[in-house]
């Protein structure tokens, strides 16, 4: 085991590397979309009802049926994987971000009309700071769940981790199946820890001392 | 008047009893009327507000007191009407500009909780443009002004802060940029009476140094009785039952609405009319914190005071300590000022009561602008004030019933 | 909301048979589209599911009622902090490693899908138990109910409705994991897809993609109709 990961360092950091990438990148991309979707949707409450029907549907429906959806959009590799990350990547720090909108106190913003502030400073200083906490969560949860959609799009040859657990199954029988299906399913579960603790950093950055838990 | 020449005249730390630095409002014809709603809620209020006064809005739940008060800044616009301040008309300025000339305070202090307390005070500001150093000085004169010592306080979090202190924040993040009107809506309702107290202590001092307009909600016919300059009594609709000053409204109440609702015992009342400030204070023997123990104990024996009274760096009291506990002490401790009970010399003589019969001392330290300590209130001397005023009372119905 | 699911999920299968019907298919399409293969795949897909399902259920609620009694209540953190750590193993990894360390088949993929299934059943269970008012199960032992009957009539009808809620979650991911059985050779509609990827054929893809969908949607619709039925009445 330890002699197939040292013959094969560059090439697993790489693809270590290319997997935190692809899924860092579309949570990231998702995050403004699910943040931008979140901000119209309070404004136009009848949205809501909508959004909430679609989001449950979307996480209804499995990654990989998505995956077979896209195939003949967006073609064999990257760009597929990184479509159907960030579609689910989307929906829990929409639904998050939905709440967490939703949740700041009215008297709050009443304040902020009340001191001049105009829509945009109220959301960018006054909601979105109070909202972060809630939203991060769910950014937390998205992050988890794309690491291992970005594994199931390695069957239709997205960059990444998931390769090795297919490489591992091609080979079966093959004396390093086992060792390729570890080293790509061990490997996700260590990005993902490492992802959730930059996260977690991220939120001692940036989630203001005063409403932090 | 721009924000950069206002500030200027308040940021020197303006003489005491400065010139009014209000200005007057004035609402004609104003109506409010909600889709759907069968009577306005506001029904064609008009209304004269002098600059520099405290004028407080009072009545009944649902009498449109919070939706005048709203439209004065535009939280609410008018169905038709015309405000105007300064003789400008409100519905010409854009309504964030006109929010940021405008003071607002709301209930608890409604301070923004991911931000310190040196952000919360410095948003309005900060929307104006001004320069960091020029904010940091603003907020520093602020919190001197509401009492609370900035080195401590700037970096603090409202959850990290008392309901009295939040509340005291709020108006200073109100006063931030210098506006010359003040609106404040319920803004004692959520603390309990001892600090809501002195928190109406505060504002009275706050208010002899600046001069503002101040608009003030209440539901409690005893604080706008103690804050108002004015007070406007208002029916459902927003209807002006009366418009006067609190001795008027006692003495003649113009209707059995305004009887019915500044309610029975309103000799009693007229004790929320008298102030400390009418009262000779008493010296008391002061020590200030670090000073020698045995000194201060010393001078207090010679006077025969059998408690001597800390004031803190700037002159305001922190305590008042029997001799006993001082025995100990090399030099005078430091102590929190929280804990001591103060009176403003704007304080009511009902006020002043109250807080003797806290006291163990049979008596009160009484404070000036920014807290300044002026002297001791006793016992016996507002009991004295007290039966002189009542003689007068007496003498003023007398008066009435024959004329 | 109730009624909504099952007649869409009705109105695009439909689709779905007149499309099958009626498109110009060539000899590997309808060999691979024809109805039986078709009812095979969805049958295993199901199959796969509920005896996942059935098992999620069957370890995971006395599981869950072990871990709220005694001594081992000290032990609940743990084990669902270990079942939350295994959750952020890729699915996908799970499958090929079992199969790889087992053998390929249909009961392999039943064991990968029941120890992905497992965490929200368990979870819940003990949520939903640790969250019954403790003075209605001193109120039954005051009443003289023994241990049992306290669990059987009052701990475990309350707690019922959140139990419910874990089991929909699981059918969710369980209906979703199936479709990655067919790598190790178990079948289900994710076989579809993958052979319309090695075959290059769209229709096949997106018949498979579309048909787990629908599944997904339907089986997640029968989760909140069980939700509804178990709940005690006066809840």
């Amino acid at each position: 085991m330890w002699q197939f990961i040292t013959d094969r360092s560059d090439q697993i950091v790489y693809n270590t590397l290319q997997h935190a990438n692809l899924v860092i990148q579309a949570v990231a991309l998702a995050t403004v979309i699910a943040v931008a979707l979140a901000v119209l949707i309070t404004r136009v409450p009848r949205l809501s009802g909508l959004a909430n029907a679609l989001s449950a549907i979307g996480l209804t429906i499995p990654s990989f049926a998505l995956v077979g959806l896209l195939l003949p959009l967006a073609g064999i590799g990257a760009t597929t994987a990184f479509i159907a990350v960030t579609f689910y990547a989307v929906l829990p720090i929409l639904r998050n971000a939905v709440v967490g909108l939703q949740g700041v106190d009215k008297t709050l913003l009443e304040s902020s009309r009340g001191l001049g502030m105009s829509e945009l400073t109220s959301l960018w200083r006054v909601r979105l700071p109070l909202a972060w906490p809630v939203i991060l969560a769910g950014v937390r949860t998205s992050m988890q769940m794309s690491m291992g959609i970005a594994a199931i799009a390695a069957y239709v040859l997205g960059p990444g981790l998931g390769g090795y657990i297919f490489t591992g199954l091609a080979q079966i029988g093959g004396a390093n199946a086992v060792n390729y299906a570890v080293v790509g399913t061990v490997g996700i579960v260590i990005v993902a820890l490492l992802a959730d603790l930059l996260l977690l950093l991220l939120g001692r950055l940036t989630i203001s001392k005063g409403i932090r838990a | 008047m721009t924000a950069t020449n206002e500030t200027q005249s308040v940021g020197q730390d303006a003489a005491r009893n400065s010139e009014v630095s209000g200005a007057e409002i004035r609402l004609e014809g104003v109506v409010k009327r909600y889709a759907g709603q069968k009577t306005p809620a506001v029904d064609s209020l008009s209304l004269t507000i002098p600059a520099g006064e405290i004028v407080m809005l009072v009545g009944p739940s649902g009498c449109g007191k919070t939706t005048s008060l709203k439209m004065i800044n535009r939280l609410i616009e008018p169905t038709s009407g015309a405000i105007s301040i300064d003789g400008k008309d409100v519905r010409k300025q854009g309504h964030d500009e006109l929010r940021r000339h405008v003071g607002y305070v709301i209930q608890g202090g409604s301070l923004f909780p991911h931000m310190t307390v040196e952000k919360n005070i410095a948003i309005v500001p900060k929307l104006l443009g001004w320069d960091a150093s020029r904010i940091s000085d603003r907020v520093d004169d602020l919190l001197d002004l509401v009492g609370l010592d900035p080195a401590k306080y700037r970096k603090r979090y409202p959850r990290e802060l008392s309901g009295g202190q939040q509340q005291r924040v709020g108006v200073a993040r109100g006063l931030a940029a210098d506006p010359p009107v003040l609106l404040m809506d319920e803004p004692f309702g959520a603390v309990d009476p001892i600090t809501r107290q002195r928190l109406q202590d505060e504002l009275l001092s706050i208010q002899r140094e600046l001069r503002k307009t101040i608009v003030c909600v209440t539901h409690d016919i005893d604080e706008a009785i103690k804050l108002g300059d004015r007070i406007v009594i208002l029916q459902e609709g927003a209807h002006v039952a009366q418009y006067d000053t609190p001795e008027n409204i006692l003495a003649a109440p113009a209707d059995d609405f305004v009887s019915d609702f500044v309610g029975s015992g309103s000799t009693l009342k007229q004790l929320s009319l008298a102030r400390v400030n009418e009262i000779d204070l008493a010296d008391w023997t002061t020590a200030a914190v670090g000073d020698s123990a045995a000194e201060a104990i010393r001078k207090a024996q010679t006077v025969g005071h059998d408690a001597v009274v800390v004031l803190d760096n700037r002159g305001r009291p922190v305590a008042w300590p029997w001799l006993r506990q001082l025995r100990n002490e090399d030099r005078i401790p430091s102590y929190d000022p929280e804990k001591l009970h103060t009176l403003d010399s704007r304080a009511t003589l009902n006020d002043a009561l109250d807080t003797m019969l806290t006291s163990s001392h049979g008596g009160a330290v009484v404070t000036g602008d920014r807290d300044q300590y002026l002297g001791v209130i006793d016992f016996t001397s507002v009991t004295d004030h007290m039966r002189t005023l009542e003689q007068q009372a007496a003498a003023a119905t007398d008066g009435q019933a024959r004329g | 909301m109730l009624v909504l699911p099952p007649v869409l999920v009705g109105l695009v299968f439909a689709g779905f048979v007149v499309w099958r019907q009626t498109a110009d298919l060539d000899s590997v399409e309808s060999s691979q589209l024809a109805w039986p293969t078709i009812w095979r795949l969805i049958l295993q897909h199901v199959e796969l599911t509920f005896v996942a399902a059935l098992l999620v259920v069957a370890l995971a609620v006395p599981l869950g009622i072990a871990l709220t009694r005694g001594q081992l209540r000290r032990a609940a953190p743990l084990v669902v902090g270990i079942a939350n750590g295994g959750q952020a193993a890729p699915a996908v990894g799970l499958v090929v490693l079992l199969a790889l360390w087992l053998d390929f088949g249909f009961w392999t993929a039943v064991l990968a899908l029941v120890l992905y299934g497992i965490l929200p059943v368990l979870r819940n269970t003990i949520t939903g138990l640790q969250g019954v008012d403790p003075t209605l199960v001193e109120a039954g032992r005051g009443m003289g109910m023994s241990a049992a009957s306290v669990l059987l009539r009052i701990e475990l009808p309350l707690a019922v409705p959140v139990i419910m809620a874990g089991v929909r979650t699981a059918l969710v991911l369980l209906v979703g994991t199936a479709s990655l059985a067919t790598f190790i050779g178990a079948g289900g509609l994710g076989e579809m897809i993958t052979t319309g990827i090695s075959l290059f054929r769209f229709s096949l893809m997106v018949s498979g993609a579309l048909l787990i969908a629908l599944l997904a949607l339907l089986i997640e619709w029968l989760g909140r109709l069980l939700e509804l039925l178990t709940r005690p009445k006066g809840i």
